[in-house]
């Protein structure tokens, strides 16, 4: 199995660096913005956040965006959350298909190993991909606020953090069962998967009647600014991601462990 | 000698089309067996459900008198399989999916697979997106060799490979068989069965028509004829009395005569045509 587990984590290591210093220096770049547009946004600022619903969608009602705490839950925010899903989405739904969909499985599947051993190597392999993009990207961020000289909120950044690979968690256990239905590899799927997901949330934090279903989508527990003011009430979100996330894999485990596979 | 390989009442179907149906045969320790039929008679998914990537729907199959659905990660271990498509992970070496596969059974497989590269010419720096079939071919016969297993499945080994190197392949296999190893061999190219294997069977639409060996498959009271009578030349086994045959012919005006022993390939032809008028069952 560690085997299995190595090879597949060597597999995708250039797409783990690609993405994760994709989006961490986007979200770096951002950080360095800041500065730049301290002023600019300090004018704006107030206007940002008195745009009723739209203000609320992107945290701006709740943390001022002149601030650098603020700046980074609106700016960073958005782009870890989106390019972490993404990043977690692509990942997990070609995750068992790429064997299939590239005609290797009868090379894997004809050593001795058991399917339930390569699905649970396979997904080991994904958590650390999602582990480390998290640390990279995070250590990125870091260094952005250690170039500003400025503070690192460690308390927020790191719940933050830590959400963000939850959700990513959760999306990438929907995308796995995705996999294991398909003999072929469902990217576009995954991808439209992560930003229905994103819109989910972004509706449902515009439109008030949507507010008591929020929790069901996997963004409802990552939202930066509610997080860095400390203004956010996780549990019943959490709750319901681990709960769709273990029906999730155990689904996708049953099906691919028996399941035919595709020549 | 003991069963390496046991299939009792095989039936798979995938959904309305047709997988195959009721197929049983033997293969014996040591012996080098021949599963011979046309593209979708049903040999890829009887090898597929031994090896336990397929369910199926009734029968059994016992490898190394183990149960292929139960201790399929057992028998695993003990075989060396190539599937018909040689497809490995395009970005990794030659090198690395060798000692992938290696790694994977948990054995240090180095010597053999230096020994087998040398011998198919293998250039195990390359990636396996720079090779071409025959080369892919080659890595999937190390893969399945290195471990020196105690039964080789090969699915249509030899397509791809050039004639010289197939001669280095089927070399192989004899020098591994004459170490006590079974090969199972399915193919469509029946010189390859008529040269190399003990025994054949041979499957069309889903079923095993014949089992036998080798010998006994073009040495039955089957007669190839080649005739030409009134300037029309004909071709046909003929399985009756010699005699009614000499005695129907001594009446025509004959230019040409043949009665020969059928080659495999004949043998072939001749289930496939007697089971296209549904004589053959």
């Amino acid at each position: 199995m560690t085997a299995i587990l190595r090879h597949e984590f060597r597999l995708n290591l250039k797409s783990l660096l690609i993405w994760a210093l994709s989006v961490g220096g986007m979200g770096f770049l951002c950080i360095l913005m800041y500065t730049s547009m301290e002023g600019e946004v300090a004018d704006m600022a107030d206007m940002f956040s008195n745009m009723g619903a739209f203000s609320d969608a992107f945290g701006m009602s709740t943390l001022s965006i002149a601030t650098l705490s603020g700046f980074f839950a609106t700016e960073v925010g958005t782009v870890h959350g989106l390019g972490s899903a993404m990043f977690a989405a692509i990942m997990a739904t070609v995750l068992l298909s790429k064997e299939e969909d590239a005609h290797t499985g009868e090379f894997l599947y004809s050593l001795p190993v058991s399917r339930s051993r390569i699905v649970i190597a396979k997904g080991l392999a994904l958590l650390l991909h999602l582990i480390a993009f998290t640390l990279i990207c995070g250590a990125l961020y870091v260094l952005g606020f250690a170039a500003l000289k400025e503070d690192v909120p460690w308390d927020g950044f790191l719940t933050l953090m830590g959400r963000m690979l939850f959700m990513n968690l959760e999306i990438s256990a929907i995308a796995i069962l995705i996999s294991a239905c398909s003999a072929k590899n469902r990217i576009g799927l995954g991808l439209g998967l992560s930003l229905m997901f994103y819109a989910y949330d972004l509706i449902g934090r515009v439109i008030p009647d949507m507010k008591d279903y929020l929790f069901l989508g996997p963004f409802a527990a990552a939202n930066a600014s509610e997080i860095l003011s400390g203004k956010d009430e996780p549990a019943k979100a959490l709750i319901t991601a681990a709960v769709i996330s273990l029906a999730a894999l155990v689904s996708a485990f049953m099906i691919y462990t028996q399941k035919d596979l595709a020549s | 000698m003991t069963d390496v390989i046991r299939i009792e009442g095989l039936t798979k179907s995938y959904g309305k089309k047709r997988g195959v149906t009721n197929v049983g045969l033997s293969v014996k320790e040591g012996e080098i067996y021949g599963f011979i039929g046309p593209n979708g008679a049903g040999k890829s998914t009887t090898i597929r459900s031994m090896l336990g990537f397929l369910n199926y729907e009734k029968g059994c199959i016992s490898v190394f008198g183990k149960d292929s659905r139960k201790e399929h990660t057992a028998i695993l271990k003990d075989i060396g399989y190539m599937p018909s498509e040689a497809m490995f992970y395009p970005s990794m070496k030659v090198s690395e999916v060798i000692r992938f596969a290696a790694d994977v059974r948990g054995l240090d497989c180095r010597k053999e697979a230096e020994m087998l590269c040398e011998k198919l010419k293998l250039d195990t720096g390359k990636k396996i997106k720079e090779l071409s079939l025959g080369n892919r071919k080659k890595v999937s016969i190390v893969c399945a060799m290195q471990h020196k297993p105690k039964l080789f499945v090969f699915d249509e080994p030899s397509s791809g490979l050039d004639p010289l190197m197939q001669n280095t392949f089927f070399e192989l296999i004899k020098e591994y068989v004459k170490e006590g190893t079974t090969c199972f061999l399915s193919t469509h190219v029946l010189s390859e069965v008529s040269r190399y294997c003990d025994r054949a069977a041979v499957m069309r639409e889903g079923k095993l028509i014949k089992e036998d060996s080798v010998e006994n498959l073009t040495e039955s009271s089957a007669k190839n004829i080649k005739v030409t009578v009134d300037g029309e030349h004909k071709e046909y086994i003929y399985n009756g009395d010699i005699n009614e045959l000499i005695r129907e012919l001594s009446v025509k005006k004959l230019e040409n005569l043949y009665i020969e022993e059928p080659s495999l390939e004949d043998m072939f032809m001749h289930f496939y045509e007697e089971g296209n008028k549904g004589g053959m069952e």
